[in-house]
């Protein structure tokens, strides 16, 4: 919220745009808080106190600008700097994954060279929404916006204050550890992977 | 994009940098590289290893885009929220 407040705008404009253009994206931002903690209450909770938060800062929001990407900025802050301080599993884990990854560059494909498209194609929703539901919330975070979002690389990396190249960098890795847990699903099923012929 | 059509008795089976590659490939399937289309389909046409990361990176966006449903928003989010703000304003 570092955005300087340059405009004011009246009561009738705030409420215009409270429920022309932050309203309709709430789906989509349950969606996110809901893959992020994992528990239906905190996930209103972070929805609800990052619309709270959207309306006291809206002077900082230019009217008819990105307001999605711009509420999905606040909700990751706020998850961020609350609910994951809260949150019962260390977040060091997750950061303990993130630095073995960037640190290798061998890591790539060699585990995942046998997994084909087809497999995939078979696969259940629940495989795949378990799949990404594992993955460190950093690397969950870059999928569900890319992905699932359709954020593009330049929103993403104003939305998690990081260089697109970092964006890109991890996006790559996030999506090779998402085929390692779904090669792990599709070995478990009996799907078809090179290994097994 | 269906570039199941294209022959793979031309390609080479070794791709010589998988990781800039399938990077690169990553990049066009999220719609971040401009007029990607011939390169693309150059690329697919040449060599085996990147023609089966392109479709097994498309096949994991399609299940993830289809098959990662919503969570269904509870009905008093909405409600409460703009309860809330009334008592801000």
């Amino acid at each position: 919220m570092s955005e300087v407040q340059r405009r004011k705008y009246s009561q009738e404009e705030k409420n215009g745009i409270f429920d022309g253009e932050f309203m309709p994206h709430i789906d989509s931002m349950y969606n996110f808080a809901y893959r992020l903690t994992f528990d239906e209450d905190d996930a209103k909770d972070l929805v609800q106190d990052t619309y709270l938060k959207a309306y006291r800062f809206i002077n900082s929001f230019e009217k008819g600008t990105n307001a999605k990407a711009w509420l999905f900025r606040i909700l990751k802050n706020s998850f961020i700097n609350e609910y994951r301080r809260k949150s019962k599993q260390p977040a060091k884990v997750d950061y303990q994954e993130v630095e073995t990854y960037y640190n290798s560059d061998d890591v790539d494909y060699q585990s995942t060279s046998d997994m084909r498209a087809d497999s995939v194609k078979d696969m259940l929703g629940d495989e795949i929404s378990n799949a990404l539901n594992s993955l460190a919330v950093d690397f969950r975070t870059v999928i569900i916006l890319c992905d699932l979002e359709g954020f593009t690389y330049e929103e993403m990396s104003k939305i998690l204050d990081i260089p697109i190249g970092t964006v890109r960098s991890r996006l790559h890795r996030a999506r090779n550890l998402l085929k390692e847990k779904l090669q792990g699903y599709a070995k478990n099923m009996g799907y078809n992977t090179d290994e097994e012929e | 994009m269906d570039m199941n059509e294209e022959s793979s008795e031309a390609r080479k089976l070794k791709c010589g940098d998988t990781s800039k590659c399938f990077e690169l490939l990553e990049s066009i399937l999220d719609g971040e590289v401009d007029n990607s289309k011939e390169m693309l389909k150059e690329k697919l046409a040449k060599c085996q290893p990147c023609f089966e990361h392109f479709h097994l990176e498309q096949a994991i966006r399609d299940v993830l885009k289809n098959k990662c449903t919503k969570q269904a928003v509870p009905n008093e989010l909405a409600d409460s929220i703009r309860r809330q703000i009334q008592e801000i304003k």
